[in-house]
């Protein structure tokens, strides 16, 4: 018997996953992914994925459609036709802005409110406003005040461009320049938890993003300053009362990238790197309004690896220069040496010229020639010429250096050398161009696209039109203005 | 109480008294004796076979019931008695009726009293199939099961689904158990899938010559037992033993020699060359240039002037020959109790691209003994090597992403691909890597290493009761290194990956049956079978990706500088279940069988882990019950099972996480950490799934009817089945709007509903003087439909990788896999309030043109464009057998169905196609009306007259993200031949050799595809749910070749 009885032993090993089952089947914590963070690991995702949404594909886009560049091939030569559809920037809407700075925003918000780190919910708030004002410029009526919530709202309603920058208190919306000021305040609070290196921007100096937040208030008045004049002014004002806003090149909104694989600026990686790095090229007709107004800053901006710089026609449908090697594409100022960047969010320069303008058209405190001058400057100190270049630069070339003529003609000079000085971001340069109509520009060749017409807004993206039933359908063509689009 | 109830009766007595039988088994047919008969006690694995001569002498219980079976026979029972000698004739059937089969956990089951459907398929029925892939060489002989390979790439993954597609988002590949042991099929990608490399399904580490036999369970209530994993069917394998040596120990040697070839290339055009509108021009990627006999020479990028001419073979000259050379040598010896099996094998496949290799080397030993104390062991241990050996990629800058863009003037294959300093390509077009340069600079190697092995100990407590515990285990590494050289266009900067996968189950089942000849009454037989299972499965993935390569052709990490893609993950997943079954049989003509499971799973919210499931099925005979055989009806069964089976969820789908940042695609792409200013910039990001902690398993309910008749002394045989089968609260990832900052969230939505007809008809129409004609055929019609997905959301992309506006979807309405994506405009006559309306239906469903240049109206995104599931799909099996000689010929069937291929919507669109060529100099219209809009907002149509030139025509019927690119898949195939002698015994009494067989055969020999330019069978993501789409992948292959098998 006894031999019987230790070979009952044999079988208790084997019934032991039913006794101890529920430890035995407590292991479904991933070991893969954290599930909680703290704000400073999701900054860097806002603050980079912010610059990548602006200088990705949307600048090639806008790059495109205001003629800076000529598309060469794939999407870029479709948008040169006035051609896009719903299939072009369903990443950039998806994965850049709404599921990548934006949602990461929210969390910082809510982490840094959560965590006594009312700095980095400052910060997300500037962030977030930005990374919505090119949602909502780009492609007019967009989710917004319902938008990011995950399961709350699984198909987020439409909030009107009109709501969103200037708010809605019946709708529960509000406005972008209150979300910024929200911001402003949170920076202004006690935060024991502060950002440092993972702020790439500005390393955790608050001051430069309350200047920043200021210029971004600067910024978005100007942005609607057509269509809503007066409450332009109104920001305009209560930021030049504050006092607060970037005036020096050293405050710049410059998001760094890096010079290796995968850290860098994107367009360093689709002029220089990429296989579709065939896609684009210097447009002539940019080439040929530099080259009339004797800009020093074209060699910093565009390469010229032959005798010549090497163009294409906006819309141009023949057989393209050979061999691409000669190219003239994006140069340092855009790229980086090796890709480091920077993309310019904010900047000097650009609330100079938006000082000027509003000095000019709006009526508010400054001098116009002034402000002209220092955006002027501001660029090309930025583009790396010297004090002496300037100065010889402006001199020579009076006709560029002082503001003459109608409003109009005025207007047109400070927005043509905006429009230079913002190579690289186009989704200013199509904003200033919708907004104003300069430079004026002539359709490309091959024109098809609405009727022939340059796109005035990116149609919604193919996937938030399936998923989500308060989209139109049809929803807007490229030929309908969005609501600051007044002119 | 268990072990209680081990000890208890372990001193029970023995009480059966074996008696000593022998006897002879002849052929009705001749008279001569059968060789190799199986003889079994009825309800036990105790046994014997005959011997060369028909004869046989065991040992069995006095009161045993005897089964002698014979493959191509019909089976006899007959029961012992007090006899000594049992001599038995046996009738040629064309299939076995009252076959024993393998059924769930390896119960061995009389296949009458069976309530649900399964189908056998005997090891020699894949072995010798000039295909090293065990489910390619099931294709076609399968009803209610469809089998797609993705290409003829060596090793290339090979998709099963049975009866349909039962999860939204689970694994819909079956159940794959060998020898009892789970064995994994995953197919582990390093690629994004749209990256076209094909690694292998893991099923591909089997030895397909190592299969003595092989059973589908096909629905739910076959496989109830296994439970969560087998609600997508099983495949029970069983490798060879042996049992069947009657106490001889026999050398069997196979070997095969197969070539393969390129075969399905679209027909080309040879009459223009490189460049577009008639103008030649060197980087162009066109066919459209001027017509060869315009011009005679031009020159090309490298500065040189060649003849400009066609090359009619640029592209079949890019492929080789492949070689396939098997060996596979078995010992084997012992007797049904008492065996033994060592097999060797080794498969080694040179590709049809050069550099390209499978290497597979299986070493298996097995076997059974019982002891002296009465237990039963059996045991087998396998190790196996699988390794893939430049897989090379497709689509995009890949060597068959680049192969559907070539000009008809470029002579691909004589060309330099190679700069012999940098090691950089050399090409056309100085974007674009040369194909044959991609073969040696973007591929991917894989080794796998598995050892799988069970171990059983069973004891016959009395006559009645039998405890058995089975563990089995199954583990592999598959470690990899993928290569991109210096300037490959998906990697200009180099990149290396050493990409190690690791994956194990175990398994442990304790089997407690019990059974009765008499219960109550004479005539009720019973069955109780009590288990437990333990099932622990891991899964390990480590990458290490270095990019940004310094040295040329030093494929090493430590020549990578940046390694930000790298990363770990692991699973670890247990499930606890607990199951039983009772089989009630009266008279051998009325069966009842239920079952339940109950399973306890580590993937669940805990308050929701635990779930039963139950099924129920019964088999009636009434040839039996009311002896209603004749010489025309001589067998009829009548079957119906319901079954319900759950499914637990993947690993860590309960919460919502947190993961490394990432942003952008191949035009620029950033990844965390950022390295910035000499700073490594850590940045994480929500996940773009919400998690769900209120997951509940999701549910199979099947239903099924069928039939079995056989008619003519069993010379004809059907086997019916109708089956409707429901999938209900399926866990899914559904679409949310992309606004709400996520992608998806985790959920139990939607109905999901399968309902099908498979039809198994087999006859023999001609058998006399030593001729026999044996057919098979088996047909299959099912029909998928998502019946629903959850409010608001009408449809939702599948999990895993698509490309921007092709997305292989489920969608309410309509069946699983639809692709979404942009459609034609077109009139329609339904809708007044829609656009295009047509009150009149005059145009309804014509295409809309744009009035001013001729080309199709803008397409409607969001559009179901494609269906890929076949109408039906039939094959059907001629085999002729004369003395020694045996001739069997497939043909298969797949009626409808549609295919989404980027080749030729690129061939198409580059001119390269033979139909781009005819009547290029004239214009062309495009398909379809030219719609007028009125002032009160209605159409007005007329037929488009606008003439286009054809380079415009061709590109205009659409590119790649258009309905344009959707085709039909219909093939009709000659997938098998089979030839085969077996030299005459008598020819070998003198030598070492006990049989000797040699033959030929032939796989993909010729197929029919009206609706396609080439094979339809492709399929560029390889096994998974995702399915139907050519993304410019490795074309298919036609096999042939000799075989030789002989046994000492």
């Amino acid at each position: 018997m006894i031999q019987y009885v230790k070979k009952t032993y044999y079988l208790v090993p084997l019934l032991l996953g039913i006794s101890g089952c529920n430890q035995f089947l407590d292991v479904n914590v991933t070991p893969n992914n954290p599930t909680a963070v703290t704000p400073g690991v999701l900054l860097p995702t806002v603050e980079a994925g912010t610059a990548f949404a602006n200088a990705n594909e949307l600048n090639r886009f806008g790059s495109v459609l205001v003629q800076q560049l000529a598309g060469a091939a794939n999407t870029p030569a479709a948008t040169d036709i006035y051609n896009t559809t719903g299939s072009d920037f369903g990443n950039q809407w998806r994965f850049e802005l709404y599921g990548g700075a934006l949602i990461n925003a929210q969390k910082v918000i809510e982490l840094g409110d959560a965590n006594s780190g009312k700095a980095y919910s400052g910060i997300g708030k500037i962030l977030k406003a930005y990374a919505f004002s090119m949602a909502t410029d780009v492609w007019g009526d967009v989710p917004y005040s319902q938008a990011l919530q995950g399961e709350a709202y699984p198909q987020p309603r439409l909030d009107k461009q009109e709501d969103i920058y200037k708010g809605n208190a019946s709708l529960g919306i509000q406005s972008l320049f209150d979300l910024v000021r929200d911001g402003l305040k949170d920076l202004d609070a006690t935060s024991p938890l502060k950002p440092g290196n993972d702020d790439l921007a500005y390393k955790g100096d608050l001051t430069k993003w309350k200047q920043a937040g200021n210029t971004l208030l600067l910024k978005l008045a100007n942005t609607i300053s057509v269509k809503e004049p007066e409450l332009a002014k109104s920001v305009i004002n209560e930021v030049l009362t504050r006092n607060v806003y970037i005036k020096t090149n050293a405050d710049d909104l410059n998001m760094p990238f890096g010079a290796s694989v995968g850290s860098r600026d994107p367009r360093y990686e689709y002029t220089v790197v990429s296989s579709f790095k065939d896609d684009i090229i210097l447009s002539t007709r940019y080439l040929t309004l530099l080259q009339g107004l004797n800009d020093p800053r074209l060699p910093k901006f565009f390469t010229k690896p032959a005798a010549n710089y090497v163009t294409v026609d906006n819309g141009f449908r023949g057989t393209l220069p050979q061999p691409v090697a000669n190219w003239s594409r994006y140069n340092t100022y855009v790229t980086g040496a090796n890709g480091e960047g920077p993309v310019r969010l904010l900047t000097n320069f650009q609330r100079a010229f938006i000082l000027a303008e509003s000095a000019l058209t709006l009526g508010t405190p400054g001098d116009p020639q002034t402000l002209y001058t220092e955006g002027i400057r501001a660029s090309m100190t930025a583009a790396g010429l010297s004090t002496l270049e300037i100065d010889a630069y402006l001199t020579a070339n009076p006709k560029v250096a002082t503001l003459s003529g109608t409003t109009q003609e005025k207007l047109a000079q400070i927005i043509t050398q905006k429009y230079i000085a913002f190579t690289g971001n186009g989704i200013e340069l199509w904003n200033d161009y919708r907004r104003t109509g300069y430079p004026v520009l002539q359709n490309s060749q091959n024109a098809a696209g609405i009727n022939g017409t340059r796109p005035v807004r990116a149609v919604y993206v193919t996937q938030e039109q399936e998923r989500n039933p308060n989209f139109p359908k049809p929803g807007p063509q490229t030929n309908v203005p969005v609501w600051w689009d007044a002119n | 109480m268990l072990s209680w109830l081990f000890s208890w009766v372990l001193c029970l007595p023995l009480l059966a008294q074996d008696i000593a039988i022998s006897g002879r088994v002849t052929s009705s047919d001749d008279g001569v004796g059968l060789p190799g008969v199986s003889i079994q006690v009825k309800g036990t694995t105790r046994g014997t076979t005959t011997d060369a001569n028909g004869t046989y002498k065991f040992n069995a219980p006095g009161g045993a019931t005897l089964v002698f079976s014979y493959i191509g026979y019909a089976s006899q029972e007959i029961a012992v008695g007090n006899r000594n000698t049992i001599n038995v004739t046996l009738s040629p059937g064309t299939q076995s009726l009252d076959e024993i089969v393998v059924t769930a956990q390896g119960i061995e089951r009389d296949k009458r009293s069976l309530g649900y459907s399964t189908q056998e398929v005997s090891g020699a029925l894949v072995s010798q199939r000039s295909e090293p892939n065990l489910l390619n060489a099931l294709q076609g002989k399968l009803a209610g099961v469809q089998i797609t390979g993705s290409s003829g790439a060596p090793g290339a993954s090979t998709n099963i689904n049975i009866r349909g597609i039962t999860s939204f988002n689970g694994s819909n590949q079956p159940l794959i158990v060998v020898d009892g042991i789970i064995f994994s099929n995953d197919v582990n990608n390093t690629n994004n899938t749209l990256f076209g490399t094909q690694p292998s399904n893991r099923l591909a580490d089997i030895n397909p010559e190592n299969i003595e036999s092989l059973n589908v369970l096909k629905g739910p209530a076959a496989a109830a037992l296994y439970g969560s994993r087998a609600s997508a069917g099983a495949i029970i394998i069983t490798t060879k033993s042996g049992r069947n040596q009657n106490n001889k120990t026999e050398v069997t040697i196979s070997s095969s020699y197969n070539v393969q070839n390129v075969y399905g290339l679209p027909r080309f055009q040879n009459d223009y060359g490189q460049g577009a509108n008639n103008l030649f021009n060197p980087t162009s990627t066109n066919s459209w240039g001027p017509a060869f006999s315009s011009i005679s020479s031009v020159t090309n990028t490298q500065g040189q002037v060649v003849p400009y001419q066609a090359y009619p073979n640029n592209i079949r000259d890019f492929f080789q020959q492949g070689v396939l050379l098997q060996n596979t040598a078995n010992i084997a010896g012992g007797d049904a109790t008492r065996n033994f099996i060592v097999s060797l094998g080794n498969t080694s496949q040179k590709g049809i691209t050069p550099n390209t290799r499978f290497v597979r080397t299986n070493v298996q030993i097995g076997g059974e003994t019982k002891l002296a104390n009465g237990l039963k062991v059996t045991g087998t241990a396998t190790f196996a090597q699988t390794i893939q050996r430049g897989i090379p990629g497709g689509n995009g800058g890949s060597a068959f992403g680049q192969l559907t863009r070539i000009p008809r003037s470029y002579n691909l294959p004589n060309e330099p691909y190679q700069d012999p300093i940098t090691g950089r390509s050399i090409y056309f077009s100085p974007s674009i890597n040369n194909p044959n340069w991609s073969l040696y600079n973007e591929t991917l190697n894989s080794q796998v290493d598995r050892f799988f092995g069970n171990f059983t100990v069973g004891y016959d407590v009395t006559k009645w009761l039998n405890v058995m515990y089975r563990a089995t285990g199954d583990a592999y590494v598959d470690r990899r290194k993928f290569i991109e050289s210096l300037g490959a266009a998906r990697a200009p900067q180099g990149q290396v990956i050493q990409d190690n996968f690791f994956r194990s189950e175990l398994n442990g089942d304790l089997i407690i049956s019990a059974k009765t000849d008499k219960l109550f009454l004479e005539g009720l037989t019973a069955n109780l079978l009590l288990g437990n299972n333990i099932n622990q499965r891991k899964f390990q993935n480590a990458t290490v990706n270095g990019e940004s390569l310094t040295i040329p052709n030093y494929f090493n990490v430590n020549n990578a500088s940046v390694f930000t893609n790298s990363g770990e993950s692991s699973e670890l997943r247990r499930l606890v279940g607990y199951y039983g079954q009772l089989s009630l049989g009266y008279n051998n003509y009325l069966f009842l069988e239920l079952t339940g499971r109950a399973d306890q799973s580590s993937t669940l919210p805990q308050a929701n882990n635990l779930y039963f499931y139950p099924s129920a099925s019964v088999s009636f005979v009434p040839t039996d019950a009311f002896k209603l055989q004749s010489d025309i009806l001589s067998y009829a069964k009548i079957r119906a099972s319901i079954a319900r089976v759950g499914r637990d969820a993947d690993p860590y789908l309960l919460n919502s996480v947190y993961t490394k940042a990432t942003f952008g695609n191949n035009v620029a792409s950033i990844t965390f950490p950022l390295s910035v200013g000499g700073n490594s910039i850590p940045g994480f990001g929500i996940s773009s799934r919400i998690g769900n902690s209120n997951l509940t398993p999701e549910f199979v309910t099947s239903a099924e009817v069928g039939l079995n008749i056989g008619l003519f002394n069993n010379r004809i045989g059907i086997d019916a089945a109708y089956f409707d089968s429901r999938s209900t609260n399926q866990i899914f990832n559904v679409a949310v709007s992309p606004s709400s900052g996520y992608d998806t969230r985790t959920t139990n939505v939607g109905e999901l509903r399968n309902r099908g007809f498979e039809l198994v008809l087999s006859a023999t129409p001609v058998r006399g003087r030593g001729f026999k004609w044996d057919l098979a055929l088996n047909m299959t019609v099912i029909r998928n439909n998502v019946a629903s997905i959850i409010e608001g959301v009408t449809q939702s992309p599948i999990s895993g990788n698509a490309f921007v506006g092709i997305n292989p979807s489920i969608a309410v309405g309509y069946p699983y896999g639809v692709v979404i994506g942009t459609a034609n405009a077109r009139v329609q006559s339904t809708n007044p309030t829609g656009a295009y309306y047509d009150a009149t239906g005059q145009y309804a469903g014509q295409f809309v043109v744009n009035g001013t240049t001729g080309a199709f109206a803008a397409g409607i995104a969001g559009t179901v464009i494609a269906n890929i599931q076949p109408k039906y799909t039939a094959g059907l099996t001629n085999t002729f057998s004369y003395k020694g000689v045996n001739l069997s010929v497939l043909v298969d069937v797949k009626q409808g169905g549609q295919l989404y291929s980027f080749g030729s919507v690129d061939q198409r669109q580059v001119g390269a196609l033979y139909m781009t060529g005819i009547d290029r100099d004239q214009p062309r219209i495009l398909p379809g009306v030219i719609a007028t809009q009125n002032a009160d907002g209605t159409f007005t149509y007329k037929p488009n007259n606008i003439q286009i030139p054809a380079q415009t025509y061709w590109a205009g019927l659409g590119g790649l993200a258009s309905e344009g690119a959707v085709y039909d898949a219909t093939a009709y195939r000659l997938r098998e031949v089979s030839l085969s002698y077996t030299l005459p015994k008598g020819l070998l009494t003198k030598s070492p050799f006990g049989t000797i067989s040699v033959g030929l055969s032939g796989r993909n020999l010729f197929f029919y595809a009206p609706g396609f330019f080439g094979d339809p069978e492709i399929n560029t993501q390889g096994a998974g749910n995702i399915q139907g789409l050519d993304l410019n992948g490795a074309p298919n292959t036609r096999n042939y070749g000799v075989n030789v098998r002989l046994t000492l």
